[in-house]
């Protein structure tokens, strides 16, 4: 396997991160923004019964991806420790997008040619 | 057809896929103890094994999860303290398959990686999550 493929499966695994990171923040969005008012105020449940379950299973699939790409190497302790904590920030996982952005742009870098 | 005649289907589906869970964790936990030995030849087998694992065991790891929750929400066991065990020693198991296939990623890139020796533990989880699920003291 040449330099370029391992550096594209690298990628690969930080663009689902991203997807995970963003759909984790969505789905809380949703669920505060949307779901939870319209039980409050029109005592239309059925948001909730749905989303509450959605964002915890892309909770749970965050961090379950944040842990295969950190296993990889090539990760700082408070790299690691960032996308553990931003899990539990709300709306973390929009935060954290410019830092997996970053990432990426690192891995591009040290991959192309000097 | 409703869930409460679903619910043998629902279990059968589930151990089945527990079962292929268990078994791709456990052949990985073994490859993954001998493999940094040899990187040049390991890394071409760690690709071999990457894709079973990302066909096969990841797959099941997300049927494992969506059947029993459904299995769990509509028995109503959230409540009971061996679902709460069983659910902390899946998530372990879980946590270990994903660093099993970060390490997998690595080695398959053709990058050394340190060894991972989960055998002992995964082997502990088994057995505890199949007694918490036949026996449910």
């Amino acid at each position: 396997m040449t330099q370029d493929q391992a550096a594209q499966i690298e990628l690969a695994q930080l663009r689902r991160l991203e997807i995970a990171s963003c759909a984790e923040a969505t789905t809380l969005l949703l669920l505060l923004g949307l779901a939870a008012p319209l039980k409050h105020l029109d005592g239309w449940d059925m948001g909730v019964r749905v989303m509450g379950p959605v964002h915890g299973l892309a909770f749970l699939a965050y961090i379950w991806m944040a842990v295969q790409t950190a296993a990889g190497g090539g990760w700082s302790r408070a790299e690691i420790a960032r996308l553990f904590i931003v899990a539990f920030v709300p709306f973390g996982g929009f935060f954290n997008l410019p830092f997996l952005f970053r990432k990426a742009a690192e891995q591009r870098a040290m991959n192309s040619p000097a | 057809m409703s869930l409460a005649e679903l619910y043998p289907w629902l279990k059968a589906l589930h151990v089945a896929s527990a079962v292929i869970f268990a078994g791709g964790v456990l052949a990985v936990s073994v490859f993954l103890a001998a493999a940094p030995v040899d990187l040049e030849n390991s890394s071409s087998f760690a690709r071999m094994v990457r894709r079973w694992d990302q066909a096969v065991t990841m797959p099941a790891m997300l049927l494992v999860w969506a059947f029993g929750l459904t299995l769990a929400v509509t028995g109503h066991w959230f409540s009971e303290f061996w679902l709460q065990a069983k659910l902390a020693f899946v998530l372990v198991l879980s946590g270990i398959h994903g660093i099993q296939s970060g390490r997998l990623r690595r080695l398959a890139g053709g990058t050394a990686v340190q060894s991972l020796r989960s055998s002992s533990i995964i082997l502990g989880c088994i057995v505890v999550i199949a007694v918490l699920a036949v026996v449910k003291p």
